[in-house]
């Protein structure tokens, strides 16, 4: 590390470099994420798309920046792998979006940002800033492309970072559950966990996250994340234990949704219905705007030759 | 009072450490970003008027701010005058009362050096932590604010390589990386109370709110900028052990005609002040803040 770089002096270097630290003595295998090594402020990150979800086996790489009064401000995060679920190279800001009612405060960390990034993905967006709403079958092959190669981004360095944050990842996440096994990447990691292989072979495709999401709003999901978090520390230090806790909260739930097989069956023309209904009414609301604002103006137009 | 405060400290103490700020520009695409740009753009309009911690003044100067105004409040602070000498301002960001606690605190361990004081705050700071620990919190999430207040503590003692005059204490309480770092330790210690103390704190907070004790403190408490109310000060004094009195200065008046101002003490649950212990008598606090509605300052007794 470029330790001897940075002013250890600086309470924001300080703080970051025990995160360092931190990160890499629990690891998880939901995520990782590193520093760049001539900027501690700038991190790369890669996520494991929530099990049970659309997002499955996907790799998703992002940026974390943070900012020179941490953890005062809030790190900035923007995803580099399309992924369906948020915009690329567009900044989502965890901490006053929709995605977060709460301001942020200095006892979260990248780690907490990252676990409730995870937990973010299959909720559903309510047109927050940075979000996009792909369709389900669009999310998995995107989940599946991500494993083939990590995106292209940045500097030299950079890169190269990148692909580390890849391989390392390739081998904690198994690929995308298929129905044709056919389609099935071609890098099967090597050490599976029994764990993971059992919620993997469920089934094939698992409208859970979903079932979830509209099952909860999203506050209700942050505060949850939230303290799930704040919890992990409790069951001690040893990195394992950290890690399967970390590991359960994006599932959370599944047990239920497993007992509702119906759930399965969402008709996409349901979902086309909805759209086209939704825009007919933004239409018809636009329209009464537009019309009500017309009025109003010329009101004022009056006004104003009066005066 | 044995300092003269008048010492040319203006607020270019800023934060002198140098990061390398990383280009937040090269991204088009704002929304947040903005809104939060925004946010702190009126604050630090705001802030502008007043440092973190203001000089001393003569309580004249309390007065003179409402020469036109109410005759309640006036009549009010010349009553006030017969047993304050001074008030010292702080800045109105939402920080104000720990600003002023902090401040307030340091300044009586400094003028008193009084060891037993700090051996028996540490110890309260040391189960602070631990309390910490316990609901959870990630050891490096708030190990460097308390650091940052245990040494401003170790500072203010004389006799040590670290000691530090009056002028340097205002200083320091002037200087963001400082003051702000203060202000959130006592942030995590007010939180961690009112979660250790649940049960206890929920009618309060309900009252307050209508929120559970777990969002109250990560939406009230946590962040830096949300202001205090008797809640977080019930906390710290209970948790750190010190006492605080409030003195209000509002409107309200009674009928009897006589003017007075009311005063609140929050004395520190199950107090184990060793003179204290026995009588629950007067524990009298060293630490005045006068409260009118929305911010805290600093009183000076005579």
């Amino acid at each position: 590390m470029a330790e001897d770089k940075y002013n250890l002096k600086n309470p924001a270097v300080k703080r970051i470099l025990q995160e360092v630290k931190e990160m890499q003595s629990n690891p998880s295998d939901d995520f990782m994420s590193l520093p760049l090594e001539e900027n501690i402020f700038d991190w790369q990150f890669a996520i494991r798309g929530p099990s049970e979800t659309e997002f499955e086996g996907g790799i998703y790489h992002g940026r974390i920046q943070l900012p020179a009064e941490y953890p005062f401000k809030p790190p900035s995060f923007m995803l580099l792998t399309p992924n369906g679920r948020f915009e690329t190279q567009t900044k989502i800001c965890l901490s006053i979006s929709n995605h977060h009612p709460e301001h942020w405060q200095p006892s979260w960390s990248v780690r907490t940002a990252l676990v409730a990034l995870i937990a973010f993905m299959p909720t559903n967006p309510n047109g927050a800033l940075g979000s996009v709403e792909y369709k389900k079958e669009e999310r998995r092959s995107l989940a599946i492309k991500s494993r083939a190669a990590a995106p292209r981004y940045g500097t030299v360095e950079r890169q190269k970072l990148i692909d580390e944050i890849h391989e390392c990842m390739l081998s904690k996440v198994p690929p995308v559950p298929q129905l044709s096994p056919s389609q099935d990447s071609k890098e099967h990691p090597s050490n599976r966990e029994g764990e993971v292989q059992v919620s993997s072979q469920h089934d094939g495709a698992t409208p859970a996250g979903e079932a979830a999401a509209e099952g909860s709003p999203n506050p209700a999901v942050g505060d949850r994340i939230v303290e799930e978090v704040q919890e992990a520390p409790l069951n001690g230090n040893p990195g394992p234990e950290v890690a399967r806790t970390l590991n359960a909260a994006p599932s959370g739930g599944s047990s239920q949704l497993l007992q509702r097989p119906e759930m399965k069956v969402q008709k996409p023309a349901d979902d086309r219905l909805f759209t086209w209904a939704a825009v007919g009414l933004t239409i018809a609301i636009m329209v009464l705007l537009f019309k009500k604002f017309m009025k109003s103006s010329g009101h004022g137009a009056v006004f104003m030759d009066g005066s | 009072m044995q300092n003269q405060d008048g010492v040319q400290v203006d607020g270019e103490v800023e934060s002198a450490t140098s990061v390398p700020t990383p280009e937040f520009d090269e991204w088009a695409n704002f929304g947040d970003q903005d809104i939060m740009q925004q946010h702190s753009a009126i604050r630090a309009e705001e802030a502008e008027k007043i440092p973190f911690l203001g000089d001393k003044e003569p309580l004249s100067s309390l007065a003179a701010e409402y020469q036109s105004g109410s005759a309640i409040l006036l009549e009010k602070i010349k009553v006030l005058g017969e047993q304050y000498a001074a008030i010292r301002r702080t800045r109105g960001d939402g920080n104000c009362f720990f600003r002023s606690f902090m401040f307030s605190y340091l300044e009586h361990i400094l003028e008193s050096q009084d060891q037993s004081e700090v051996d028996r705050i540490k110890a309260n700071v040391e189960q602070c932590r631990k309390t910490l620990q316990s609901l959870g919190y990630a050891d490096f999430t708030f190990e460097d604010f308390f650091a940052l207040f245990l040494e401003q503590l170790d500072s203010v003692l004389q006799g040590n390589e670290a000691s530090i005059s009056h002028d340097e204490l205002i200083l320091r309480s002037r200087d963001q990386s400082v003051s702000d770092y203060v202000v959130m330790f006592f942030r995590f210690v007010t939180s961690g109370e009112i979660r250790k103390r649940a049960e206890f704190f929920e009618p309060f907070i309900l009252g307050l709110t209508n929120a559970t004790v777990e969002q109250f403190c990560k939406s009230s408490v946590e962040p830096m900028g949300e202001e205090s109310d008797h809640v977080h000060i019930t906390a710290l004094s209970d948790a750190l052990g010190v006492p605080i009195r409030v003195v209000y200065l509002d409107r309200s008046s009674c009928d009897t005609g006589g003017v007075s101002v009311n005063h609140h003490d929050f004395v520190p649950a199950g107090s184990d002040l060793p003179n204290a212990s026995g009588c629950s008598e007067k524990v009298s606090p060293f630490i005045t803040l006068l409260y009118r509605p929305g911010h805290y300052d600093i009183l000076y007794p005579k």
